[in-house]
């Protein structure tokens, strides 16, 4: 069953993460939603497949908080977008949520390296 | 959010996710795949367009009357998508709402609407109370202790009320005419739409007659008349003015038309005389205790001061609507639980439906949590959805509650008080309005805990196929079912306890016959004074003649107490006396007695009261019986058999020594084994005549009051010789064919004898019906309900088992291709039926054990534990359970096992 096996490699998001990647992800501008699924995939090396059924309501969440906001454009290839900026107040969720996540890493490290341990002999 | 504003987020949500999977498709493509392809891996990449459109409009959230719109709209069309599952829901949850709303119409109209009397809780009924605490009604002059000394009282209204004739209008009626004492309309505070009140000169003896009549006899029978003064009525005879019109609607007591002055008559000495009902107003701010605890106190001094002299030992104080629903309050609330019951039983149905429901739709559920719509959002959608079914339920329901109330009034028993007062008005539909809601609100919290409750990932993975929570959701099923029967079981038990007792009365031999009997009731004027007396006498015999000459009349009699018929039956204290001991002066005083007007000489009366009383008390001489005047051809024409003696006959006229015919359980009290006739009984309190009467016969023993009661002695006199004071008498009439046919000339008869007597007749068959119309009133209600439950718990059982058996079909078809017979698969369905019964039998039969109890006082000579009925009731439930589980597990034996492992 092929199916199955690209689930094995496919790595969830964990809850809460997707809005710190959209909020990175719109660090470097503007950007529309297919445009946010694909540098989050291109940026996590091909890891992290954003699940489209998850992104606009989040896109929505976020822009209803007033983290993000959003306006039409014309696209590259001449298609009228939807495209979703940073605002200040995204900005400092943004650095709140980094560090948050710092922290968790750093929880997640110490328990899975634990400094300690040759001491136990 | 305007409503544009959101249309216009609306077109551009579609634009955003459409330019996504153009994007995304060109992306695909220019990576080298054939267009239809990408097309197709990019919608699946989205997956449920429609349902991520929906969980991002979610986000938005502001105004939540477009969400509930949204929602509802939502559920109508998940509604509408099953129109099958729809319809049964609405259906069922219709038929309980129906029942359940019809039945609080009544209980509303009769127990719980406020009586239409200005601060009706002040409104109070007092009794005395003997040492045993009955209650009794008042004596005169306990009534007059009782309201001058009282300190918590606005006013107290002693008051009678009976049938009797009222001629005068434009034609002879029997009205219900009430006599009141002065403080009657003072606390009643009825308005008058015309004329005046009683005044201080009309209550007082001798004072010329004058009468308040309702609303209803001024319209109907004295043509609206603006002059009242030319208005004459003559009521028993009497002629009295009308004075006053009351205002539209008031008719207490009972169902009077017509009200005179209690104070036109003497009041009676005697404070045993319990003859006056009485009603009072608390004053402003006095609670309901204290004024029992006033009156009770005075009524205790009442009994210090005159000792044996007195019944009264304490007074009772109840509010008058509770006074005058208590003989019906608790059949009511019986049959309000017994129909919430079948609600439950209903509301269990749907529940099951929509467990199966929510099963079927679990990865749509799966779906739209996993794109993040919250729990709270999810039970919103659960909601609109029963919120959709109960409304629709509601509305069907209260519709066919119109039609059940018509129904209830029709069949419920005539004398329930207050049953005018019934009808579908605002308050009973807005007990059903939230009765839809409580529904609807019990029903989706039940699914959304349910849908919510499976795991999400396993629902997902399985694809739809829902097998993953199809243990609990089956369990959760079948204790539905569980508790189904055991309520169905209850509802049949109390059905088959009211059966059986119904049965047990119409079994019971009453003592007389029904069958081709016609009852007149006249309402003859008084007869006190010994001329009346005459013609009362002459005006029976009289009708009795012409009576007896009609064509297919085989006998004729009368009574003043018909057995079964609602009214007044007189009884009281009687002694057997040795004519020797009835010294000179007392014999001197019994004749006076007999000679005159009773009414005009109190002091004779109370000393011959004095006298015999004495000897009522004594338990070798004394006693208690009913007291009925009757004559002859009233034996036989309702088959009373003479066992011993003689009937009356001429003989025994006004002058001749008066005599008594005695019913044999009186024998047995006081003359067992020796021989009644010929010895003398003292029974003169009844109708002012003290005259000893002789035993000259002995006839066989009659229910008199119900069918329940067993016979009470009786003492028959002679109604040429006591032909009773009081106004109501019956003629009894038996036919040799069909009774109608003799009714209409027995009705000329009397209306040619005596224009102002109004009679009305039946024949006794209807009387007797009438006699047990509470018992079949709550059989056939509790047998529709219970019924109802019987077929609601089949159809839950054969829907579970069904339900289970179309789930497991690749498990039926995996056991059969591995050689399980037809015979094992059968078995193990029906096994299954049969395990839920049983708990739900078992758990039925603990409930009615306890519950029945409640029931033991409206029950007939059957216990409330009856095993009979409990055997038959378990029994008929396992019939049709394994009945109901037949079908499916038939089904499951007809599963093709090829079928069955490819299909899913």
């Amino acid at each position: 069953m092929p199916r199955k096996e690209r689930y094995q490699n496919r790595i969830e998001l964990l809850q809460g993460t997707l809005d710190l990647l959209i909020l990175q992800t719109l660090r470097w501008g503007a950007q529309h939603g297919y445009g946010i699924s694909q540098a989050i995939h291109g940026n996590s090396g091909e890891v992290f497949q954003v699940d489209t059924g998850s992104l606009y309501p989040a896109l929505h969440r976020l822009e209803k908080q007033g983290w993000i906001q959003s306006e039409w454009k014309v696209s590259e290839n001449k298609q009228r977008v939807k495209a979703y900026r940073l605002t200040v107040l995204g900005r400092k969720r943004l650095a709140s949520e980094r560090s948050r996540w710092k922290q968790v890493m750093e929880a997640m490290a110490g328990i899975l390296n634990p400094i300690g341990e040759e001491s136990k002999a | 959010m305007s409503f544009s504003d959101r249309e216009k987020r609306e077109q551009e949500l579609d634009e955003e996710i459409g330019s996504h999977l153009r994007m995304a498709e060109q992306d695909r493509v220019a990576r080298g795949e054939r267009p239809d392809e990408a097309r197709y891996a990019v919608r699946r990449e989205l997956g449920n367009v429609s349902l991520v459109k929906e969980v991002t409009r979610g986000m938005w959230g502001g105004n939540w009357i477009p969400t509930l719109f949204q929602d509802l709209r939502y559920g109508l069309r998940v509604l509408r998508r099953n129109p099958g599952f729809s319809l049964i829901a609405v259906l069922t949850l219709a038929l309980g709402i129906s029942a359940t709303t019809a039945i609080f119409s009544v209980v509303y109209g009769v127990l719980l609407r406020p009586l239409p009397y200005d601060q009706p809780d002040q409104l109070v009924q007092v009794w005395e109370q003997d040492s045993k605490g009955n209650t009794m009604n008042l004596a005169d002059p306990n009534f007059q202790d009782l309201r001058s000394q009282n300190r918590s009282l606005q006013g107290l209204a002693e008051f009678g009320a009976g049938l009797e004739s009222v001629s005068g209008g434009s034609e002879p009626k029997r009205l219900i005419v009430a006599s009141v004492s002065s403080d009657f309309f003072p606390l009643m505070r009825a308005p008058l739409v015309k004329g005046r009140g009683f005044a201080p000169e009309d209550q007082r003896r001798g004072a010329g007659a004058v009468v308040l009549v309702s609303y209803n006899y001024w319209r109907q029978y004295l043509n609206s008349a603006a002059d009242l003064s030319v208005v004459k009525l003559r009521v028993e005879n009497e002629s009295a003015s009308v004075v006053g019109v009351l205002q539209p609607g008031f008719h207490f007591p009972e169902d009077a038309d017509l009200w005179i002055p209690r104070e036109l008559d003497p009041p009676l000495p005697s404070r045993t005389a319990h003859n006056w009902t009485a009603v009072a107003r608390l004053r402003d701010g006095v609670p309901l205790q204290q004024a029992r605890e006033d009156l009770a106190s005075i009524g205790r001094a009442i009994k210090k001061q005159y000792g044996d002299e007195v019944d009264i030992a304490g007074v009772s104080v109840v509010r008058l609507q509770d006074a005058l629903t208590s003989t019906v309050r608790f059949r009511l609330l019986l049959l309000l639980g017994a129909v919430g019951a079948l609600l439950l039983v209903a509301c269990a149905n749907v529940m099951n439906l929509l467990l199966a429901q929510a099963a079927a739709r679990e990865s749509e559920l799966a779906v739209r949590t996993a794109l993040g719509a919250s729990r709270g959002r999810m039970l919103r959608q659960f909601m609109a959805e029963t919120l959709l079914l109960s409304l629709t339920g509601g509305v069907v329901g209260v519709l066919g509650a119109y039609w059940g109330v018509h129904w209830l009034l029709r069949l419920a028993p005539p004398d329930t008080p207050g049953l005018a007062g019934v009808s579908m008005n605002l308050p009973v539909l807005l007990f059903a309005f939230s009765l839809s809601l409580a529904v609807a609100v019990g029903l989706g919290t039940f699914t959304a805990m349910r849908a919510s409750s499976g795991d999400i990932r396993a629902a997902l993975a399985e694809g739809g196929r829902g097998s993953a929570s199809s243990f609990s959701t089956q369990f959760i099923g079948r204790a539905i079912v569980v508790m189904q029967l055991a309520i169905t079981m209850t509802l049949l038990i109390g059905a088959g306890l009211f059966g059986r007792s119904l049965m047990r009365v119409l079994s019971v031999d009453p003592g007389f016959r029904t069958e081709h009997v016609v009852t007149i009731d006249l309402a003859l004027p008084s007869a006190f004074s010994p001329d009346m007396k005459i013609r009362r006498v002459q005006f029976l015999n009289e009708l009795f003649a012409r009576l007896r000459a009609l064509p297919g009349v085989e006998d004729v009699g009368g009574t003043n107490a018909l057995p079964l018929a609602t009214g007044i039956s007189s009884n009281g204290g009687f002694a057997v006396v040795n004519p020797q001991q009835i010294s000179p002066r007392t014999q001197e005083l019994i004749n006076r007695a007999a000679r005159g007007d009773v009414r005009e000489d109190s002091a004779l009366m109370k000393e011959l009261t004095d006298f015999f009383g004495q000897l009522f008390r004594d338990p070798k001489q004394g006693g208690s019986a009913d007291y009925t005047s009757v004559s002859e051809g009233y034996f036989r024409s309702i088959g009373i058999p003479l066992v011993r003696g003689r009937l009356f006959d001429d003989r025994d006229a006004m002058d001749a020594p008066h005599v008594a015919v005695i019913s044999e359980s009186l024998v047995r009290e006081k003359w067992a084994n020796q021989d009644p006739i010929g010895r003398s009984i003292e029974f003169g309190n009844m109708d002012g005549d003290p005259r000893l009467l002789t035993v000259i016969g002995v006839v066989g023993d009659v229910r008199e009051r119900t069918l329940e009661t067993p016979p009470r002695p009786t003492i028959y006199v002679n109604y040429r010789q006591r032909p009773q004071t009081t106004s109501r008498f019956s003629a009894v009439v038996r036919t040799a064919g069909d009774p109608a046919t003799v009714i209409a000339s027995a009705q000329k008869i009397v209306r040619e004898l005596d224009p102002d007597v109004p009679p009305s007749s039946s024949s006794f068959a209807t009387i007797f019906a009438a006699s047990t119309s509470v018992r079949r009133f709550n059989l056939v209600l509790f047998g529709i309900f219970a019924g109802t439950a019987l077929l609601l718990a089949i159809a839950g059982i054969y829907g579970v088992l069904a339900y289970s058996v179309a789930r497991r079909t690749r498990e039926m078809g995996v056991r059969m291709a591995l050689g399980a017979s037809a015979g094992n698969v059968l078995r193990l369905v029906m096994g299954q039926g049969m395990v839920t019964t049983i708990i739900g039998v078992i758990l039925g039969l603990v409930g009615s054990f306890i519950l029945m109890r409640f029931l033991q006082s409206m029950l007939y000579e059957v216990g409330a534990a009856d095993p009979l009925t409990f055997a038959a009731v378990a029994l008929l439930l396992f019939a049709v359970a394994l009945l109901a589980s037949y079908l499916p597990a038939r089904r499951a034996t007809k599963v093709d096992p090829i079928v069955a492992l490819r299909y899913e």
